[in-house]
């Protein structure tokens, strides 16, 4: 793995090459099958499902009359465009006959995730559809409704105050971490997942928004990109080496408390090295080691510095 | 219920479905509509806006429970919400705005046109509130500058300090922060679009900083004053089955000072009374990217790739080593860095479902930070007295790539096995280690036994090698030749995953339980990290009593344990430490709605609390065990509202919210406590407040 560049790039391309054969020399099949849409569209439609919850969808972007790519922009296919044809679904049934499902969306819908997601990426495949099959949530066949309430006036994944809810449905432990003493401000609506991840998926390990997780950490503390005169190595590396993103019981999101956590890496002797006892607590002897901000009471740019006395970060 | 005839219509379904799915984009045209006149469909036209006003009461000043909600102060605040929208034929506006009368106010305008052009404009403001009621004795006498006060009597330590009472003076430690957004994208063409996002992030306040004077420091309520935009541009051609965009992605961040003055309060000598904080310089960032994707639908096959160039830029002038006149010191070897960092990302992705019950992915991804920035020798002062041993800046650089394989397969219809092989590479220079590989191996089962319950398991372990822990680069850094940085260390991690969910459709509770581990040894580490253990479980319930209540009850454990060692003597490990961290959570609800068809109730409990062991055992200096480090946050919170009218809806809401922490670090540690450094005083948190708020809610547009 001592590959440079250009030899990375060989190889994946020779990958692509490779696969590329076998994947055009498949075949789908050739399936051809009468599908009946509804007589009225829409307005057969509305005979039944008149709710407010269902109506709503009226209020947003996806049923404007004037948007021609839109559902419900003329001469397409209105209510069926998402939940399929409803030609069989929608005529009276004999009684005791059950009704033939439609595409729901809902928790009893029998159709698969796949094809449910493919209505949605039929239409929505600028840029989300194509990184969508590479994301942990095809893989774990989340369905796009599982998040979206797509008739929703306002999908509470699209705002900020409401996404981290949404997601924490499944990601409980990072609901969990949220509600540590030092978080980011989710709990108080001001941040939302997407801040940080892509939740589409794309190419980026953790599906980050940015390419790596310091460059996703730089969009809100750029002060912490530098390049500094004298860096701090893991800062540079991944700030996730010594902070817990999503919450942690220590200040600054701290994966340990100073002394201890700065004593994994730097044993130097004098100072660093010493085991700080709990005789340096305020109730004894006062250690500018330990009480306050620890380490950081004199080395204060953990971060880096820019100071050209600065090379032990301490100003 | 006639099973064979359900079985075949749902099979009948799902074919049909398959096609109507591969189909739709060509039906569009082929499916007769002329007859689809939505005559029922109500769209939107005109104004729709539901305003939200009233006032909130809060009991008292909390800083933590008042952290980036606005309601940091005891006093009176005035509730402004609403949210509207205009549709005309073709365009549509819609409009946010939340916590208006609060600092914590944001703002939002949104709009589309025809499917050619969506826009947004968006304002927040998050306000910060770290800590209230710290003291400090110095004085921001202008921009960039700490003095202390005019009496003000130095000493060789806090103790001495005589006028130390008499000068200190509360200042909070508080920031806000503001985004201002602006963004949109318009298609050209079907097929091509261009999108533009434009952020300009404000930061003003004060933050803690250590200002060092070697053997002494001082707390110091740092002004920082920072500005960063930031701006993403794309240009994409889509086609049915592929997409190629090319992006430029520019951010610039500045600082309104170059460093912060302080006045030592220390015995100083002549001439070193000030000292300089450098801030953060400012810098910039530029990278473009070619990104793709093409889906070969026949074989159910998608491939993406991302190239990415960037350029990380810091040129801002240096301070002076020192500005004590006194101090004789070598000229800097240059006035500013001139810092230089290229980073380079490729990422490829081939995802295929190709071969039938199965899904391949191959990925594999490369990042490279080459760090360009000229290497010199510098001086440097100390203390603003002491010229220090000549010592050269060391520009770090990695690489880094990933290759990763993994599988699902559908072994039965109930179950699908999946596994996965990746291996890590990273590379560094002027570092202790210069090679690390790590190979990670994982496989899952996923059991479905009905469309009710799906219990997974997923387990691995990892292995990270290393070339060769450089001791003898180690020792030039002063580091004990034992010593293993967790990061660079050799580390064998196993780990494991459980989650079961039970939902069942005729049934109205469903319930998710969540479980995780993972094991990690240093095993060829004699000092530094040598173990962490991480479990947590979480729990979910959700109960829905009838289609106007719900219930909610929701659960979380988590243990973090790790183990370090270190020598004293700077010899053989001489002292161990064991930190423990558990967190717990509890919480539920209820949501009960149309009481006697007028009113929603709603109420929402959390409990967490955090606690934090250090134990520590010296063969030099004895044993201890810390204080444990605990923090408590309850939070109630009861809404009940009022529909008058379809229009006008009276709410009421209740919160009470409590944060108690325990904290040695800052606990009896005033400005004084200890004698080498003057501290700002902050206390561990002890707040609880209760919060009323009174309002209305008033539609007005729209269709009802």
């Amino acid at each position: 793995m001592n590959l440079q560049l250009p030899g990375r790039i060989a190889i994946v391309l020779s990958l692509g090459v490779f696969f590329s054969p076998y994947i055009e020399a498949q075949s789908a099949d050739d399936t051809t099958s009468d599908i009946e849409y509804s007589r009225k569209g829409a307005d057969t439609c509305i005979a039944c499902h008149d709710d407010a919850d269902t109506l709503a969808i009226f209020q947003t972007k996806h049923a404007l009359p004037s948007d021609p790519l839109g559902p419900f922009g003329h001469g397409q296919l209105q209510c069926e465009a998402c939940h399929g044809p409803g030609g069989d679904h929608s005529p009276r049934v004999r009684r005791g006959e059950e009704r033939p499902p439609i595409i729901s969306f809902g928790p009893d819908d029998v159709t698969s995730v796949s094809e449910r997601n493919e209505m949605c990426l039929n239409c929505h495949n600028d840029g989300i559809g194509f990184s969508w099959n590479h994301g942990p949530h095809d893989v774990d066949e989340i369905a796009c409704a599982d998040c979206h309430v797509s008739h929703a006036p306002r999908d509470a994944v699209m705002q900020t105050s409401t996404q981290p809810e949404v997601c924490f449905g499944c990601h409980q432990l990072q609901r969990s971490e949220t509600l540590k003493a030092f978080s980011h401000p989710f709990f108080e609506g001001n941040m939302d997942c997407n801040g940080c991840h892509s939740s589409h998926g794309d190419t980026v390990a953790t599906t980050l928004a940015r390419q790596t997780v310091n460059e996703t950490c730089y969009e809100c503390h750029a002060e912490k990109r530098g390049p500094f005169l004298w860096e701090h190595a893991p800062v540079s590396e991944d700030c996730g080496l010594c902070h817990s993103p999503h919450g942690s019981n220590h200040p600054g999101m701290l994966t340990r408390r100073a002394p201890l956590l700065c004593q994994s890496c730097h044993s130097q002797a004098g100072h660093p090295s010493i085991a700080y006892q709990d005789d340096g607590l305020a109730s004894g002897t006062s250690s500018q080691f330990l009480l306050g901000q620890a380490c950081l009471n004199c080395h204060s740019q953990s971060h880096g510095s820019n100071h050209p006395s600065g090379s032990k970060l301490l100003r | 219920m006639n099973v064979f005839k359900l079985q075949t219509s749902r099979h009948l379904f799902l074919v049909t479905m398959a096609v109507a799915a591969l189909v739709t984009t060509a039906q569009s045209q082929e499916v007769d509509t002329s007859d689809w006149d939505c005559e029922f469909c109500p769209f939107e036209s005109g104004y729709r806006a539901d305003y939200q006003l009233g006032v909130t009461n809060v009991s008292d000043d909390a800083a933590y429970l008042g952290d980036a909600n606005g309601y940091s102060e005891e006093g009176n605040y005035a509730n402004v919400d609403g949210a509207g929208s205009y549709s005309s034929d073709g365009h549509q506006l819609r409009w946010l705005v939340k916590d208006l009368g609060l600092d914590s106010r944001y703002a939002e305008l949104a709009g589309n046109r025809q499917g050619k052009l969506d826009y947004s404009v968006s304002y927040r403001e998050i306000p910060r509130t770290q800590f209230f009621g710290s003291e400090t004795i110095f004085q921001q006498s202008t921009s960039d500058t700490l003095s202390l006060p005019a009496n003000w009597v130095r000493a060789a330590n806090t103790a001495g300090m005589s006028e130390l009472n008499t000068g200190l003076a509360v200042r909070d430690i508080d920031s806000d922060r503001s985004i201002l957004q602006i963004g949109g994208r318009y298609k050209l063409t079907n097929r091509i679009s261009f999108s533009a996002d434009y952020r300009r992030q404000e930061q003003q306040g004060v933050d803690i900083a250590g200002g060092s004077y070697f053997f002494q420091a001082s707390q110091l309520a740092k002004p920082i004053d920072y500005v960063t935009d930031s701006a993403d541009f794309d240009i994409r051609y889509t086609t049915d089955n592929g997409f190629l965009s090319v992006a430029w992605y520019f951010s610039d961040f500045e600082s309104d000072t170059a460093g912060t003055n302080w006045e030592n309060p220390f015995t100083s000598a002549p001439g070193s009374e000030f000292a300089t904080l450098a801030q953060a310089p400012g810098n910039n960032f530029n990278q473009v990217s070619l990104l793709g994707g093409y889906n070969f639908s026949s074989t159910r096959t998608s491939v993406a790739f991302s190239v990415t160039a960037g350029r990380m830029t810091q040129n801002r002038a240096f301070l002076p080593y020192t500005s004590n006149a006194n101090v004789v010191v070598s000229p800097l070897p240059r006035l500013s860095l001139d810092g230089e960092v290229d980073t380079s990302n490729l990422a490829f992705s081939i995802t295929t479902r190709a071969i039938k019950k199965a899904r391949i992915k191959l990925e594999y991804r490369y990042d490279e930070r080459d760090n360009g920035t000229l290497q010199d020798v510098w001086s440097g002062v100390i203390a603003e007295a002491f010229v220090t041993a000549a010592t050269t800046n060391i520009p770090y650089s990695f690489e880094r790539s990933r290759l990763g394989l993994s599988a699902d397969y559908d072994l039965f219809d109930t179950v699908r096995v999946s596994g996965g092989y990746e291996r890590k590479q990273i590379d560094r220079d002027f570092q202790e280690v210069a090679e690390q590989t790590e190979d990670n191996g994982w496989g899952r089962v996923r059991w479905s036994p009905n469309g009710a319950v799906q219990i997974d398991i997923k387990g691995g372990a990892s292995r990270r090698d290393i070339d060769s822990y450089n001791e003898v680069f180690a020792a030039t850094l002063g580091q004990n030749p034992l010593l293993r940085k967790y990061n660079l260390a050799f580390r064998y991690r196993t780990f494991g995953e459980l989650t079961f969910v039970a939902a069942f459709p005729e049934s109205p509770v469903t319930f998710t339980l969540n479980g995780l581990f993972a094991d990690d040894s240093y095993t060829r580490s004699i000092m530094g990290l040598t173990s962490g253990e991480e479990l947590g479980f979480t729990g979910d319930l959700s109960w829905a009593l009838g289609g106007k209540s719900s219930l909610y009850l929701t659960g979380g454990f988590e243990n973090i344990d790790s183990e370090q060692f270190g020598s004293e003597l700077f010899a053989r490990e001489d002292w161990r430490a064991s930190n423990n961290d558990e967190f717990i959570t509890v919480g539920g609800g209820v949501r009960i709605r149309e009481i006697g068809g007028k009113f929603d109730f709603q109420l929402d409990y959390t409990h967490s609390e955090g606690t934090s062991e250090i134990d520590l055992v010296s063969n030099v200096s004895g044993q201890s065990q810390f204080p444990d480090l605990e923090s408590t946050l309850e939070y109630l919170r009861a809404q009940i509202s009022y529909r008058h009218s379809d229009r006008l809806e009276l709410v009421a809401n209740l919160r009470y919210q409590s944060f108690l922490a325990k904290n040695w670090a800052l606990e009896g540690v005033g400005p004084d406590t200890i004698l080498s450094v003057l501290s700002l005083g902050a206390q561990p948190y002890d707040e609880d407040t209760l919060i009323f708020g009174l309002g209305f809610k008033y539609s007005i547009g729209g269709q009802q």
